[in-house]
C-alpha cells in the first residue's frame, strides 16, 4: 500500500524530518508518496545512503516523490 | 543558493560559526549596560561618546560577528567549494572583531585618540580577513543572481564603511584635516547601516523569507533593481557630500532609505500571504523589524532627530532581525550537522531530534518580548531620559536571554553528537 504525506506547507527542514519519521514507521512492503513544493535534492542523498529507492515527478506547482525500501531501508529509528 | 549545494563536506566545522554566534550577543549586553550606566547622556545626542561607543559595540561586536559566522556558512554554498583556510579566517575574524569593538568603545569612552586608532585598525583587520574570501567567492558565484548581486554590493558597502571609518579616526586624532567632519560621519553611517546591513538583509531576505516562511517570491522587478538602487543612491550621496552639496546628498540618502522601506513593506505583504500557519519567534521578529524599518524611513522623511531614526533602524530593525535569524540559524546548524553525522556513522538506531526541539520556543518568545520592551523603553527614554537606565537594563537582559538560548541549542547539539559517537 502507498502511504501519502503532504509537506507542501512546511518550512525546511521540516519536510525532511517528516519524511524520515514516516520512513521509520513505514510498514514492511509499503511505499511512501510525498508531495513537496520543490524537488528535494538534499533528501536524495540521504535516501541513497539509507538504502531507499525513489522516483520523482513534477506536478503543477509541486513535486511528488515515491519512496520504497530497496537496499536495506534503514531509516533512523526504524525497528528491526 | 539552493540547498542542493549545502553539503557537510564543504561546510566549516560547526564550532567555527558557533564561536562567532555565541560571542556576538555579549557585545549587545555590554551596549545595554553602557546605556544603563550613561542613561542621562547617551540618548541626548548621537555625538556623545557613550552613544558612539554603544553604536560600535553593536555594529562591529554584534552585527559584524554574526555576519562573519553566517558568511562562513554561505560562501561554500555559493561557490560549491570550502572556504580556504576557514579555521584561520574564523579565528582571526573572531579575535579582531571582538578586540576591535572593545577598543573602539574604550577609545570613544575616554581611552584617547590612539585607542581609537587601534580599535579602528583592529576592526578593519577583522573585516578584511572576511572580505578576502568573500570577494573570491562572489566573483566565482553562479546562480541566484539577485542575491549574489546584493551580496556583492553589501560587501563593497562594508569595505567603503571600513575605509571611511579609518579616515574618520585619523581625522579625529588630528592627523588629517577633514572639512565638514559631521557630514562624513553621516556618509560612514549611511554606507554601514543602509549599504552593508540594509543591502545584506535584502539579499538574504530574497532567499530566506520565501523559504522559511513559505511565502510567494519577492517581485522580480524588486529583486533585480532594489539593491542597485540603494547602492547607487549611496554613491550619489557620497559624491554630493564631497562636492559640498549637502541638501542633495541628504535627498540621495533618503532615496536609499525609501528603497529599504519598500523592501520592508513587500516583506510584510509576503508574510501576510505565507502558507506556513505556525507563528514562531523568528517570524514575529521579522514583522517587528520590518515595521520598525518602515517607521525609521517615515521618521527620516519627516526630518526627525537622528537618534530616533538610529534607534528605530539599528535597535528596532537590525538587532531584532539578527536576533530572530540567530534563533533559526543556530538550531538549524546543530540539526544539519547531526543529520549528516548520523548517516556518515551509520547510526540508524538513533533518531536525530527535530530542529524545533533544540530551542525552547517559549523562551524564544520571552526574548522577543524583552527585545520589544527594550525598544519601547529606549524610545520612551528619548522623551524622558530618566527612563534610560531601565531601558538599558532590559536591553541587556534581552541580549542575555538571546545568549542563553543559543547556549542551550549548542549544548543540546553536543549532547546528541556525543550519543552518536558513543558505542551503541
Amino acid at each position: 500500500m502507498d502511504r501519502d504525506l503532504d509537506v507542501r506547507a512546511l518550512e525546511p527542514p521540516e519536510p525532511l524530518e517528516r519524511v524520515l519519521d514516516a520512513l521509520a514507521d513505514l510498514p514492511v512492503g509499503d511505499r511512501l508518496r510525498v508531495r513537496l513544493r520543490r524537488e528535494p535534492f538534499p533528501l536524495y542523498d540521504l535516501l541513497r545512503r539509507m538504502g531507499y529507492g525513489w522516483s520523482g515527478t513534477a506536478a503543477a506547482g509541486s513535486f511528488e516523490v515515491l519512496i520504497w525500501p530497496q537496499d536495506g531501508g534503514r531509516a533512523p529509528g526504524r525497528s528491526g | 543558493m539552493k540547498t542542493a549545494g549545502l553539503s557537510l563536506e564543504q561546510a566549516p566545522p560547526i564550532g567555527l560559526p558557533l564561536r562567532l554566534f555565541l560571542t556576538a550577543p555579549l557585545f549587545l549586553v555590554a551596549a545595554g549596560l553602557l546605556l544603563a550606566a550613561e542613561a542621562d547622556v547617551l540618548l541626548v545626542s548621537r555625538w556623545t561618546p557613550a552613544a558612539l561607543a554603544a553604536t560600535h559595540l553593536v555594529a562591529v561586536g554584534f552585527l559584524g560577528q554574526v555576519m562573519a559566522g553566517a558568511l562562513l556558512q554561505i560562501l561554500p554554498v555559493l561557490v560549491g567549494a570550502p572556504v580556504p583556510g576557514v579555521r584561520l579566517v574564523a579565528t582571526l575574524a573572531h579575535l579582531f572583531l571582538s578586540a576591535g569593538a572593545a577598543l573602539l568603545a574604550w577609545g570613544f569612552l575616554g581611552g584617547g585618540g590612539w585607542m581609537l586608532v587601534a580599535g579602528g585598525l583592529v576592526s578593519a583587520l577583522g573585516f578584511a580577513v572576511l572580505l578576502g574570501p568573500l570577494a573570491v567567492a562572489l566573483t566565482r558565484a553562479r546562480g541566484a543572481t539577485e542575491t549574489v548581486w546584493a551580496l556583492r554590493l553589501a560587501a563593497a558597502s562594508l569595505a567603503t564603511t571600513v575605509v571611511l571609518g579609518l579616515i574618520l579616526v585619523v581625522a579625529l586624532v588630528g592627523s588629517v584635516r577633514l572639512a565638514a567632519l559631521p557630514a562624513w560621519v553621516d556618509v560612514h553611517l549611511a554606507w554601514g547601516l543602509l549599504g552593508w546591513v540594509g543591502v545584506l538583509v535584502l539579499g538574504v531576505g530574497y532567499q530566506v523569507v520565501p523559504m522559511f516562511h513559505v511565502t510567494p517570491e519577492y517581485p522580480r522587478l524588486l529583486r533585480r533593481w532594489l539593491a542597485p538602487l540603494v547602492a547607487g543612491a549611496l554613491v550619489v550621496g557620497t559624491l554630493l557630500t564631497a562636492w559640498g552639496a549637502m541638501p542633495g546628498a541628504r535627498s540621495a540618502f533618503l532615496i536609499a532609505v525609501a528603497g529599504l522601506a519598500l523592501f520592508a513593506l513587500s516583506t510584510l505583504v509576503l508574510l501576510q500571504r505565507r502558507e506556513r500557519v505556525r507563528v514562531d519567534a523568528t517570524l514575529l521578529h521579522w514583522v517587528a523589524a520590518m515595521l520598525s524599518l518602515a517607521a525609521a524611513a517615515v521618521a527620516a522623511a519627516f526630518g526627525a532627530s537622528a537618534v530616533l531614526i538610529g534607534v528605530l533602524g539599528l535597535l528596532g530593525a537590525a538587532l531584532g532581525l539578527t536576533a530572530g535569524m540567530l534563533l533559526k540559524i543556530v538550531p538549524f546548524l546543530g540539526w544539519f550537522h547531526l543529520q549528516h553525522r548520523q548517516i556518515a556513522l551509520g547510526r540508524f538506531d538513533l533518531r536525530v531530534p527535530h530542529m524545533r526541539s533544540f530551542l525552547p520556543e517559549t523562551w524564544a518568545r520571552v526574548q522577543l518580548v524583552l527585545h520589544l520592551l527594550a525598544l519601547g523603553l529606549v524610545l520612551g527614554a528619548l522623551a524622558e531620559p530618566r527612563m534610560g537606565w531601565v531601558a538599558g537594563l532590559v536591553l541587556a537582559l534581552a541580549a542575555l536571554t538571546l545568549e542563553l538560548l543559543l547556549v542551550v541549542a549548542a549544548v543540546r547539539y553536543r549532547r546528541v553528537a556525543q550519543r552518536l559517537t558513543s558505542v551503541p
